[in-house]
């Protein structure tokens, strides 16, 4: 099966293309690029000379004396106290200035000055011109005034220079010229207060002394090249697998082989295997061949060590990077096989997979920015993780943990996806083909429906996305004051989750009462004692649940926060400060009571009776509990990921209360006292904490053990009640 | 050999509930060609792919040699072929090649699979293609491939769903006298076609399909006897032009 997969794709030209020619062709054209662009660079850094403009050849000899002696100054590093304008008696009208358009030859051999003349070169300009000149980047600065000035004091007289700059704003060397001209300048200064302070008293000291002193290392100008070789490998070995993954999978429905081979007795997991193994290989290979030419170039293209530093690209990195990428082909190749099973045709493939492709290219951008550590957390996040790990080892720091965590975490992605894509490949609904478009997923039915089916349910999320976003962005361009805009948010959950869902599946003529599970249909036909104790065991098991699933939810957040997230908001106080001062009912209303009815209604109710219209409950809860937890993952302005297990974890025990009782309110109850509680959590002092878990971070681990007795018994009761039928 | 038993399969889009079989019963013996008939849309391929084990009805079963398919799928799939105008072939393997692929699917023993190889090959007249790239093979001669992945496995069971869709006179002749060679070595056969002049030359018996019901089932005589009529294309005028089916 295997090799049938490897045949059809390695014999396909557009592979090989991918898989042989680019490599060989792109890596050495970059290279030639990168030599071009850093031999540039490197002529124009050897050799920056700035060129100053002055009005008349008389002036060349102050403003040699100005460079000589701030030349002189910054060189020193330190100032001495030296009498007032001492520099100025070295000023003589002396040597012949170059005139504009003059070769650099000519300038050399002309230049008299005793300054530096690596750093300065002087032109004459007619003063009419001067401004022009800057103007057209023929100098850098311009002295447009250089005059030498009698001050009277009251003991004596003194000089002064009157200098007045030019210089083109934007322009690099421009300002970079005359930044450094201002330093002299402030330095000679300088060395005049100090004659001065000396002169007054030795102990007279300035109003405000101020050193500064940088700590650290500067930015390893090497880490966010060393963060493109990666991001350039992997984004091939992405290209490498994309083609074979499109044709393996939706290819096979396009030209009508999928019906005749999913007809075999075959396995489906040992079909989609063998197309997984061919697409890894060509993936792997794609990697090696880039890898290959990628150490090729920077060894042999002496560009190695101009981009990584003295290691340079070696053998060693290149055998440390090959395992990383072969995990990575492994991830990718799985999560392409999930998205191409979808696919009835290669178009619809592509559709798929440009903006995963596009979305890839975001945590390659984070890579490429200075200072961005490779941390527990971002060794979760899938990709980002692949990259962070494969510049740390290009640079030659990777650490343990986040090296060990990010291979895991991509080998269970890669797991995860390849389920996915086994549960999708060749499912009767993709081989046959949806017979469903767009008009008629806006189309209002004209049959009445019991429940949404996952259409109507994903259009209307689709259409919620940006929505909400805007609402999220919009309270707090509104106002600044926390309470009103809680109230808001309350405002804006109320209609987007629960008003216009309504009125959506309205229009759809699916019955609110059973998408919403607003009736009891289990307790019908019921013996009062039985209604009654099914209400009771309903009852307690909330109460059980909700005393004891805030624990996993607050233990969830403080982990999060260990792993420093919290450290991303430096208002973090001001907002606790804020949320103090709001009355506690207020906040239950806006952050316990609006949630709970609105989410329910939406992930419970819309969502969740939508998903097991084409799933089985533990898949449809499952699913719902993953959007649940992506939600509040991203709402507010800002992606808060620490929020993501909780509230999966809590989708899970909602979702299934609401699937055990088949009615809604028991789980609005269990939202609610969890949102109150957690909340409750959240405004105790330190002090308070620290009487109840000790001086620990965390939830005791006896709190923990006995919350989780407590949610297995809670839903013990749940199902005992679900067991209540009338006939027994 | 085959028998489906009120096979029901319903179709949910955009929350309405269609009916694409409704009750649907027969069966085919063994060296008969059954002819499942009707317009487009009728529900012969839903029919034929829960036949397949593709597709699982909503209610009703289909046994293959007194086994139901449903207690093993994957066993009752080693019993049928399939042969359908919707095939495509691999372009980048050659025609040897992708049979061998197939047998490979169906677990056939390799020595035995390159001897059926040569046998279909002879048989289907493309011993010159054998060696040759899918891609370059014509219509025709890609539906004999097709022909010949169905037998690789030697199936008791042949499920022909549109057979000669696309093909000019000489390529439906081919298929034609490769269903007699079916009918000869004693296959059930399942043919499901709208072109009603090739199964009133093929088919022993006919199931006439419309809007998922079967409306006739029998013998060429028992349908001219049921309806009036003397060809099936007539035969399928009335029965969509009859009041109680419009």
């Amino acid at each position: 099966m295997c090799l049938k997969e490897l045949r059809e794709s390695l014999r396909d030209r557009r592979t090989v293309m991918t898989l042989i020619l680019m490599p060989i062709l792109v890596y050495p054209l970059l290279s030639m690029a990168l030599q071009r662009l850093l031999i540039g660079s490197a002529t124009s850094k050897q050799e920056e000379i700035y060129i100053i403009g002055i009005d008349d050849e008389k002036k060349q000899s102050r403003v040699d004396a100005l460079l000589t002696e701030g030349q002189n100054l910054l060189n020193a590093g330190t100032i001495s106290p030296i009498p007032p304008i001492e520099f100025l008696k070295k000023a003589s009208v002396s040597g012949d200035l170059v005139k504009l358009g003059s070769s650099k030859e000519e300038k050399n051999e002309n230049d008299q000055s005793s300054f530096d003349p690596r750093k300065f070169r002087l032109k004459w300009i007619e003063k009419p011109n001067l401004t022009f000149a800057v103007e057209q980047g023929l100098i850098d600065v311009a002295f447009t005034k250089l005059d030498l000035n009698v001050v009277s004091l009251r003991r004596g007289k003194t000089q002064s220079f009157d200098v007045e700059m030019q210089f083109r704003q934007g322009d690099a060397r421009g300002e970079s010229a005359a930044m450094m001209l201002r330093r002299m300048c402030q330095l000679i200064n300088d060395q005049q207060y100090e004659a001065l302070r000396q002169n007054i008293d030795s102990n007279f000291s300035p109003a405000v002394e101020m050193k500064t002193i940088g700590i650290g290392s500067s930015v390893d100008p090497t880490a966010s090249i060393a963060a493109v070789i990666p991001l350039v490998l992997i984004l091939m070995t992405i290209t490498g697998a994309v083609y074979p993954a499109i044709d393996l999978t939706a290819g096979e429905r396009e030209r009508g082989t999928m019906e005749a081979m999913i007809a075999t007795p075959a396995p489906r997991f040992a079909l989609l295997l063998s197309k997984y193994i061919a697409v890894v290989t060509v993936a792997i290979l794609t990697a090696l061949a880039n890898l290959s030419a990628t150490w090729v170039t920077l060894s042999f293209g002496g560009l190695g060590q101009a981009l990584l530093g003295p290691r340079g690209f070696s053998l060693w990195t290149l055998i440390q990077i090959l395992p990383i990428l072969v995990i990575f082909a492994a991830f990718f190749s799985s999560i392409l096989l999930a998205l191409c099973s979808f696919a009835k045709s290669f178009k619809e493939a592509q559709a798929y997979l440009i903006p995963v492709m596009l979305l890839s290219l975001a945590p390659g951008l984070v890579t490429l920015m200075p200072n961005v550590e490779f941390t527990t957390l971002y060794a979760v996040i899938p990709l980002l993780n692949v990259l962070l790990l494969s510049r740390d080892i290009m640079s030659g720091t990777p650490e343990l943990v986040p090296s060990v965590v990010a291979v895991v975490t991509t080998i269970f992605y890669g797991a995860a996806s390849l389920v996915v894509a086994s549960n999708l490949f060749g499912s009767a609904n993709s081989a046959m083909g949806s017979q469903a478009n767009w008009s008629d997923l806006i189309r209002r039915p004209t049959k009445a429906a019991s429940s949404p089916d996952v259409g109507t349910f994903a259009l209307y999320l689709a259409m919620l996305f940006p929505v909400l976003f805007v609402v999220s962005n919009l309270g707090t361009s509104i106002t600044k004051d926390a309470s009103l805009l809680m109230g808001l948010n309350a405002v804006a959950l109320f209609v987007l989750f629960f008003a216009l869902p309504m009125l959506w599946l309205m229009y759809h003529r699916v019955s609110l009462s059973n998408t919403f599970l607003i009736t009891d249909g289990s307790e019908a036909g019921l013996s009062p004692s039985k209604r009654i104790a099914r209400v009771a065991c309903m009852f307690l098991a909330v109460l059980l649940l909700a005393s004891s699933v805030w624990i996993y939810a607050v233990e969830g957040l403080l982990l999060f926060q260990s792993w420093s997230i919290a450290a991303q908001f430096p208002d973090l106080e001001k907002l606790k400060k804020d949320f103090m001062s709001i009355p506690f009912p207020w906040i239950l209303l806006t952050q316990a009571i609006a949630p709970a009815v609105a989410e329910e209604f939406f992930f419970r109710g819309f969502a969740l009776s939508a998903m097991k219209t084409k799933m089985n409950t533990v898949r449809a809860v499952t699913l719902t509990a993953l959007l649940f937890g992506l939600f509040h993952v991203i709402t507010g302005n800002v992606l808060s990921p620490e929020k993501f297990v909780p509230t999966f974890l809590l989708g899970i025990v909602l979702g299934a209360t609401a699937s055990l009782t088949r009615t809604i309110w028991p789980g609005i109850v269990l939202h609610f006292s969890h949102n109150a509680l957690v909340l409750w959590f959240s405004r105790l002092e330190k002090d308070q904490l620290t009487r109840w878990f000790g001086e620990s971070e965390h939830i005791p681990a006896i709190w923990i053990v006995a919350g989780g007795g407590i949610i297995i018994v809670g839903f013990a009761l749940l199902f005992l009640a679900s067991r209540l039928k009338p006939n027994t | 050999m085959i028998h489906a038993n009120q096979l029901v399969k319903k179709f949910s889009i955009r929350g309405e509930s269609l009916i694409a079989v409704n009750e649907v019963s027969f069966q085919v013996s063994k060296g008969e060609v059954y002819g499942l008939l009707g317009p487009n849309g009728a529900g012969k391929t839903t029919t034929l792919r829960m036949v397949m084990g593709l597709l699982e009805p909503d209610s009703g079963w289909v046994s293959i040699d007194g086994k139901v398919t449903s207690n093993d799928s994957m066993e009752h799939r080693k019993m049928l072929g399939l042969i359908s105008t919707n095939d495509g072939v691999y372009p980048w393997l050659s025609v040897r090649e992708m049979l061998m692929y197939f047998a490979d699917l169906y677990a056939v023993d390799l020595a035995l699979a390159k001897v059926r190889i040569e046998e279909l090959a002879k048989l289907l007249d493309m011993e010159s293609i054998l060696d040759q790239r899918c891609s370059t093979l014509s219509t025709g001669q890609k539906q004999r491939v097709t022909c010949a992945r169905g037998l690789m496995h030697d199936p008791p069971v042949m499920l022909l769903d549109e057979p000669t869709r696309g093909l000019d006179v000489v390529g439906s002749q081919t298929i034609f006298r490769f269903i007699e060679l079916l009918k000869e070595r004693g296959k059930a056969i399942l043919l499901s076609t709208h072109r009603l002049d090739e199964a009133e030359r093929v088919c022993d018996r006919f199931g006439l399909l419309h809007h998922g019901h079967m409306q006739y089932e029998g013998t060429l005589v028992d349908l001219q006897n049921a309806t009036g009529q003397t060809h099936l294309t007539d035969m399928f005028i009335q029965l969509i032009q009859s009041p109680a089916n419009a």
